[in-house]
């Protein structure tokens, strides 16, 4: 245990004093979750209402698919993502190797299975009665979406955070695409591979206690929602 | 299209003649997926049973607790681990730093807590009464055990997949403790961040990606086959 105290101890101070470098990797890393999560949510919802309330043919086929994405590694996402966007390739021409774009690019696209497939979950998790009824009572489809959105926010809502944390954690894609470029493209968790890489250990605990503060941050929040969402869902039993 | 076609082009023939890299990486890969799930497995399933079927107080805040480490970054847990293990650490005077072995440990260490987490979710979504009614006829702890793994063994198998998968996906913790030296302790998935980083790609990225891909696609394909047969509770993974 010593090592991990002494390293610890160093760490603490870097952290407190605000040390400059650690305190860009923190602004860039908040940036790209924030960022990454809302162009997520903004094209992942739509999908995941979609999938989640629609009744055409295939629909249960396309929820497998929903699922399916959540569990394609970001390594994968990563090298695929390169050759697309390598010189030569078709979207060369968009310059995004090796840039601070590509991070956002990267973990937008990362985020958006979160998104899809738990807000698709959410609302079809909903009691059955409640959106037939809705339909019943001549509601469009952009108004039982409304109403099912507005329903289901807890499960959106978790999924939300669920993209928030993916983006904070991830390393794959961003060292892949971005090159872990010491004080230009880093996030919390590529700067720790870098620093630790170096042999910088007290900095890459200092990163780390900060990613595990933001984690944990954001578990309060769904320990939150969750407690929310059980009187939520009762209140729904009762109802129908 | 042209640039990808070459891409894969170049792919097909080291898959197809077996290259010896490539399934020197495949094989590492495998042994750390099932090494480190079946250590994670002898740990984590008796705390996972312990926490289903306990009846004692705070089992809600522990079970809280396994859930929220599922959302543990992955380079938090390797640096962690490196701690522990590097010469001036706690466990250094094993000397298995940048080995294998250390590569097994993180992993574990990643895997454990989807076993401890997804355990107790499976039991507890058991019909109740099954469970009491064991008690009731006199079941004692061990064979109270015993019958809810077999009745829960559908979720507990997909704790594993998951656990495998995770296992297989991921690269942070892995190269923090491993090192990545190659042909000793690289995975597919770490090997592939070594190929994009520091030379341009080429046809062994292109190759280790497609192995890697067919891996996680036959490990998903099985969840997936389990769960349409059992129509019991989805369980997502996630990778990374």
């Amino acid at each position: 245990m010593q090592l991990i105290w002494d390293e610890i101890r160093k760490a603490v101070p870097m952290i407190l004093h605000g040390n400059p470098t650690l305190f860009t990797v923190i602004g860039f890393t908040l940036q790209v979750a924030v960022v990454a999560t809302a162009v997520a949510t903004v094209i992942g919802l739509p999908i995941g209402l979609a999938i989640g309330l629609g009744r055409f043919r295939g629909r249960q086929f396309v929820r497998v698919l929903a699922n399916v994405s959540l569990a394609i590694p970001p390594v994968l996402v990563g090298v695929f993502l390169f050759v697309l966007f390598s010189p030569q390739a078709p979207l060369g021409s968009l310059h995004l190797i090796y840039t601070r774009r590509v991070v956002f690019v990267a973990q937008s696209i990362l985020a958006l299975p979160f998104i899809v497939a738990l807000t698709s979950a959410a609302v079809q998790g909903l009691p059955p009665g409640l959106l037939n009824q809705a339909r019943l009572l001549g509601a469009g489809r952009l108004q039982v979406g409304t109403l099912a959105l507005r329903e289901a926010r807890i499960g959106v809502m978790a999924a939300v955070i669920a993209a928030l944390g993916v983006s904070l954690s991830e390393v794959a894609a961003v060292v892949i695409l971005g090159g872990n470029i010491y004080d230009y493209n880093q996030t919390l968790a590529s700067a720790t591979l870098y620093e630790v890489n170096g042999g910088f250990y007290a900095d890459a605990v200092a990163i780390a206690i900060v990613l595990i503060v933001l984690i944990l941050i954001l578990m309060c929040g769904l320990g939150v929602l969750q407690h929310q969402g059980n009187g939520l869902r009762l209140r729904f039993r009762s109802a129908t | 299209m042209g640039y990808l076609w070459d891409q894969l082009s170049g792919a097909i023939p080291l898959i197809a003649h077996g290259d010896p890299y490539i399934m020197g990486l495949l094989w590492v890969t495998i042994r750390v997926a099932f090494v480190s799930t079946a250590a994670a497995l002898v740990v984590g399933l008796p705390i996972g049973l312990a926490l289903g079927l306990g009846r004692f107080r705070g089992r809600r805040a522990l079970q809280l607790l396994a859930n929220a480490s599922l959302a543990l970054p992955s380079v938090v847990v390797g640096i962690g681990v490196l701690l522990f293990l590097l010469p001036q650490g706690t466990f250094g005077s094993l000397r298995i730093e940048f080995t294998l072995t250390a590569v097994y440990i993180a992993q574990a260490v990643l895997a454990l807590p989807y076993i401890v987490a997804l355990t107790p979710a499976a039991i507890q979504g058991l019909p109740p009464g099954l469970l009491d009614q064991a008690r009731a006829l006199g079941a004692g702890r061990i064979q109270l055990a015993v019958f809810a793994l077999r009745e829960a063994k559908i979720g507990v198998m997909a704790a594993v997949i998951a656990a495998l998968g995770a296992t297989v996906a991921e690269v942070g913790a892995v190269v923090i403790v491993g090192g990545n030296f190659q042909g000793s302790d690289e995975t597919l998935a770490s090997a592939l961040l070594e190929q994009f980083n520091y030379t341009s790609h080429n046809p062994y990225a292109s190759a280790i990606a497609i192995v890697l891909l067919v891996v996680v696609l036959v490990l998903i394909g099985t969840l997936t086959v389990i769960q349409q047969r059992t129509g019991a509770v989805q369980f997502r993974f996630r990778t990374g």
